[in-house]
Formats: C-alpha cells, sequence, structure tokens
C-alpha cells in the first residue's frame, strides 16, 4: 500500500483520476482488487473509490451518507448546479468557434490561440464570451477577449475540467470529469422530467 | 516482335482506335474548364470556342440535360472524375449484378453457338467480351468497396456537420447492403452448369468469381462492422450535443429552475456523491528520538536570509558594522522622503522644486544628498513611469575653464500635464 500513498492522497485531496490527468494512475484503479484495498483503507474515513458510469473518471464518495456527508454534499451540488449552465455554454462556445461536430469530450485538445483568433473573429461569440466571462462562475472584470478567455480557461481548469500540460504554454486537454458532468445533466434532465427531449418535434411542426 | 507490331497495326486500323484517341485528348486539351465544369455542375460556354463546344457535345462529353440549362458534363464524364479522384461527393456505387449476370449468360450462350459453328474468330471474340465483363463485374465491386473504405477510413470527412455525416453513413449501410444482396443472386451452381466441361470457362466463371466474391464479402462484412461502430460514436456525439443545447436553453429560458435537493433524499442518486477533498497535514515533531538525525538536516538545510549572517558579524566587530546598519536606516528613510516627494509631483499641478520641498516640508537632508537621490530616483524609474515625468536640472557652470556644472536644483512635474487634465 506505501507505493499508493501519492494516488491515495491525490484522491483523498477530492482529484478525479482519468486518462488525461495521469494515465498510469488511471489504470491502477481499474484493478478491481487493488481498489477493494484502497477501499479498505478509506473505510474509517467514509470514503470508497467512485467512477463514472461510463468508467472513464475515478474519485472518492461518501461511503455513509450521514448528516456530516449530505453537508457536503449540498454545498458542492449547489455550486456544482451554479456553474451548470456556464459550464454548458463555454462547451458550446468552444465547440461552435473551433467548428467541431460533437460536443466536448475527454481527450479533446483545445490550443488557446485558435479559440481566441475564431471568437476574435466573431461578433456573435465576442459577445458571448463577454457575457460568460462575466458570470460569478468566471469573474472576469475585464473587457479584453484574451482575457477573458484566459480567465475562463484558468477557471475551468481550477474546477478540474481541463489539464493544462505545460504550465506555460496556452493548450488544455479536457479531463474525464466532464463525463461526469454530463451524466449529471442527463440525471437531471430524466430525474426532473425535463421537456426538453420533445424540442425537434415541436420544431418539426413548425 | 514482328507478331506484336502486326498485331498493333490491325488495332490501329480500327476505326475506334482513331475514334476514341480523338475524345480523350478532346478531354485532355480542355482539362481545365471541364474540371470547373465538375466542381460547378455546369460549364462555362464562354469559356469554350464555338467549334470545341460542338466537338465536345458530338464527343459526348458535354450535353444539355434539358433546354432550359446550361451545358454540363455527361454523367459518365463525372462518374470518370469522381472514380479517378476518389471524391466522395459525386463517387457513384454499382451495384447492379442482375445486368451483369444477364449479359454474362447471353455472352456464354454466343460463344458455344460460335464453337458449335467452328468460327474460331468470332469464338476468341466473345471469349474476349466475356473475360471483360466477368473483370468489369468483380472491379466494379471492388470500386465499390474501395470507395466505403476510403470514405470510412476519413470519416466522412467529405460533408461537414455531424447530421449530414450521419446520412451518408445511412446512405453506404445501404449501399452495402445492395451489393451483399446483389452477391446472393450468383448462383454458382449455374454458372457451373454454364461453364459445362470447358475448363478455361471453367476457371473464369467459377473458381476466379468465386474467389473475388468470397474476397469481397469478407471485406464489405468488415466495412459493415466498422461503419456500425462509426454510427454509434457519430450518435452518442450526437446526442450529447443535443443534449447540452437542450439543457442550456432550458436552464435560460428558466432562469429560476430548482433542481431537487439530491444530496438530502433518502437514496441519494450515485452521480451527485462526490467526497469533499481533505488535505493531510503533519508537522514536525521531537518525540522520536530516531527522527532526530533526519529533521536536524532538514533544519540545517533550511536556507538563511542574508541578515541573519550579518547579525553574528555585529557581535564580532560591533560598532562597524552598528553604523553600518544606521546607514542602512537612513538611506531607506531618504528613499522614502524622496518617493513622498514625488507623490507630491502628481498631485501637484505645477512642477515643483525640490529644494523648496525639503525646507518646506523641514527635512533635515543635506540638500546635495537630497537633489542626488531625486535624480537617482528618477533615473532609476522604469522606462514608462519616467516618461510621464518631466525633470529639469537648474544648474551653473563650475568655473569657465571647463564643463563642470553644479545643480543647484531640480524642477519635477508630470509631462504633458494638459493632456491628462482633459482626460480626467
Amino acid at each position: 500500500m506505501i507505493e499508493h500513498g501519492p494516488l491515495l492522497e491525490r484522491l483523498l485531496e477530492g482529484e478525479f483520476i482519468c486518462t488525461v490527468t495521469d494515465e498510469h494512475s488511471f489504470h491502477k484503479l481499474q484493478n478491481e482488487a487493488l481498489v477493494e484495498e484502497f477501499n479498505h483503507f478509506l473505510r474509517p474515513l467514509n470514503r470508497r473509490v467512485a467512477k463514472s458510469e461510463d468508467s472513464s473518471v475515478y474519485f472518492l464518495a461518501y461511503c455513509d451518507l450521514n448528516q456530516n456527508a449530505r453537508h457536503h454534499l449540498s454545498g458542492q451540488f449547489a455550486s456544482t448546479v451554479q456553474s451548470l449552465l456556464p459550464m454548458l455554454e463555454w462547451m458550446q462556445l468552444v465547440q461552435e468557434a473551433l467548428g467541431r461536430d460533437g460536443a466536448l469530450s475527454a481527450g479533446d485538445t483545445i490550443k488557446l490561440q485558435d479559440f481566441e483568433s475564431k471568437v476574435v473573429d466573431n461578433q456573435s461569440l465576442m459577445q458571448r464570451l463577454a457575457h460568460l466571462a462575466a458570470d460569478k462562475v468566471f469573474k472576469s472584470s475585464s473587457d479584453k477577449a484574451d482575457m477573458q478567455i484566459k480567465q475562463v480557461f484558468k477557471r475551468i481548469k481550477e474546477l478540474g475540467y481541463l489539464h493544462q500540460p505545460h504550465k506555460d504554454r496556452l493548450f488544455y486537454i479536457v479531463t474525464g470529469k466532464i463525463e461526469h458532468l454530463i451524466e449529471l445533466v442527463r440525471f437531471i434532465k430524466d430525474e426532473e422530467n425535463l421537456p426538453i427531449d420533445d424540442v425537434p418535434e415541436q420544431e418539426a411542426m413548425f | 516482335m514482328n507478331q506484336a507490331s502486326k498485331s498493333n497495326n490491325t488495332l490501329q486500323s480500327n476505326p475506334l482506335f482513331e475514334l476514341g484517341k480523338e475524345r480523350l485528348e478532346l478531354i485532355g486539351k480542355h482539362a481545365d474548364a471541364l474540371m470547373q465544369g465538375y466542381l460547378q455542375g455546369h460549364v462555362d460556354e464562354a469559356a469554350f470556342t464555338v467549334q470545341a463546344l460542338d466537338k465536345l457535345i458530338n464527343g459526348r462529353i458535354l450535353w444539355r440535360p434539358d433546354e432550359q440549362q446550361p451545358l454540363a458534363l455527361r454523367p459518365n464524364v463525372n462518374d470518370l472524375i469522381a472514380s479517378l479522384t476518389q471524391d466522395e461527393r459525386k463517387r457513384q456505387i454499382n451495384s447492379d449484378v442482375g445486368e451483369h449476370l444477364d449479359q454474362i449468360h447471353t455472352r456464354v450462350q454466343s460463344l458455344q453457338a460460335a464453337r458449335q459453328k467452328g468460327d474460331y474468330a468470332a469464338t476468341e471474340h466473345h471469349m474476349q467480351l466475356l473475360t471483360e465483363r466477368v473483370y468489369d463485374m468483380t472491379g466494379q465491386f471492388g470500386d465499390a468497396i474501395e470507395s466505403l473504405w476510403h470514405r470510412l477510413n476519413t470519416e466522412f470527412g467529405f460533408v461537414s456537420s455531424l447530421d449530414d455525416k450521419i446520412l451518408e453513413i445511412e446512405l453506404a449501410q445501404r449501399q452495402l447492403r445492395r451489393i451483399l444482396d446483389g452477391f446472393s443472386i450468383i448462383n454458382f451452381d449455374d454458372l457451373i452448369q454454364l461453364a459445362g466441361s470447358d475448363g478455361a470457362l471453367r476457371k473464369l466463371l467459377v473458381s476466379q468469381l468465386q474467389a473475388r466474391i468470397s474476397e469481397h464479402s469478407g471485406s464489405l462484412l468488415e466495412v459493415q462492422k466498422r461503419l456500425v461502430l462509426l454510427m454509434a460514436r457519430f450518435r452518442h456525439q450526437q446526442d450529447r450535443a443535443l443534449l447540452i443545447n437542450r439543457m442550456s436553453a432550458f436552464l435560460r429560458q428558466h432562469p429560476n429552475f430548482q433542481v431537487g435537493d439530491y444530496p438530502n433524499r433518502s437514496q441519494v442518486p450515485a452521480v451527485v456523491n462526490q467526497a469533499h477533498g481533505i488535505k493531510a497535514q503533519a508537522f514536525v515533531a521531537l518525540d522520536r528520538a530516531q527522527d532526530g538525525y533526519a529533521l536536524a538536516e532538514l533544519a540545517r538545510a533550511v536556507p538563511r536570509e542574508p541578515e541573519q549572517g550579518s547579525q553574528s558579524e555585529t557581535q564580532t566587530e560591533g560598532f562597524a558594522v552598528a553604523v553600518q546598519s544606521l546607514v542602512a536606516t537612513e538611506q531607506k528613510q531618504l528613499a522614502k522622503d524622496v518617493e513622498d516627494f514625488f507623490i507630491r509631483v502628481i498631485e501637484s499641478p505645477e512642477p515643483l522644486s525640490g529644494v523648496d520641498y525639503l525646507a518646506e516640508q523641514e527635512l533635515t537632508w543635506d540638500p546635495e544628498i537630497w537633489l542626488f537621490q531625486v535624480v537617482a530616483e528618477y533615473e532609476g524609474l522604469p522606462q514608462q513611469s519616467k516618461q510621464s515625468f518631466m525633470l529639469e536640472k537648474e544648474r551653473t557652470p563650475k568655473s569657465r575653464f571647463n564643463q563642470l556644472y553644479i545643480i543647484k536644483d531640480v524642477k519635477v512635474g508630470m509631462r504633458f500635464f494638459g493632456d491628462f487634465q482633459a482626460v480626467g
């Protein structure tokens, strides 16, 4: 177990482990016997190794949902929900600016320079960026597009959805945590019976 | 050699030879304009002379699909270019097997009739056409499969949107289905009967054809598998993009939307169960003797501030160093006073005199040291800040015989003051 100390510590600190952030550790966590050992160790701390539904990211969850755990979960959930719309809008913005087919997913790379040059070229993208950057999740007070972009990406990196392989290079990779976010979105949609599946039928009617 | 040139001569005497060559050359001669026509869907008539247009139309290269329509490339020419350039937008997949089989049947019957008559030349001729027909058929499938692979490997990059890609995959799946259906029409029992005891026919119609078809089937099945996978991936992406778009549209339209209190439900959904981060901190502890050495090492390795070093000198050298540190303190005070002076300059509407300021503030600095420090501070400013200030030295020559000047006073003011005011 000693050799896994650093990995356990990172998990305990609340890190999400995926192939983008740490491929080696990710493969370790695919080993069920080892996870079993981890869980044994984590039990007194009321934690266990959990993964997203599509197994693309590992993190710690509570074993016992006692009062204390629920208290923490509430706070965390509230902040995730608060950042939900800005995150979704950011994903749309990146997808549109870079002319990608599908939505962003883990492993996609984003060069800030490319993104910036596309956004600056397009008035409507500029406006959306400004609107997004001013959101309380990103809190950018700058009115310059490059500063807004830097701030937004910095914050998303802090939230764990982006990985920056080189500190001094403005080049990011989307992490597996984004899959977890999408799962949450899908869950909310199903759980709250949001009428958003009907949209195409409505469109077809017109 | 003799024989070869002779057969060349007979080929060249065939009237088709000259005509075909002339038309191929015609295509080459107008390659630019024809390619433009290929890409635009119609040709620009102004790009040709009247004679050239006539030749191209008579040569069955261009045609007018409808009286109202502009001239365009004939479908066969379009196909030819699409196939040569692997242009998947326009490449046709021809999977009609029945037509080929009918032709093969007819050809074999003519061949056998000619053979019964003992017409050797006609037999040769029919055999050649039959061979071509069989190769045309398998070649056509080969082309179709190659086109499918090509589209697959480029992930349908010839269309841009995800929706179009999904439509293209559906089309490819239908084409593939038709080719496979075509294969099932080929009845090898029939072909064996048709070939009879003729070894050459058997080889052509049965063993070779069978080998080619089974190879193609294998390839097609692989394409089919890959198409399904690619489709699943595209659908997944599409699904995701839709989810994101619709959810964000919904949240925008319903700013007061309240999500359920999942963390406090009796059954907490797994997707929100995510433990908060804890930092395991540890501190130096001296209650274990065996750690002593390691901790001492660490303590020694802690970098010391240079000031601490000078303290030990204080003990040994006493007086001299005490003066030094006094000087250092004074120097700091001087620098601070000069800084205050500059701040006053910024606030003041007019340039200020250094000497006046000194008197006004009742500072005890020697004027010479004071002025020196003001000039030094000004010179030490970063280039950008320096440009905002204007420093004027009031100086008098020391003597007439050399270039030595004494600075009596300096006046410091803001540069472009009027501009600043205008902006403010």
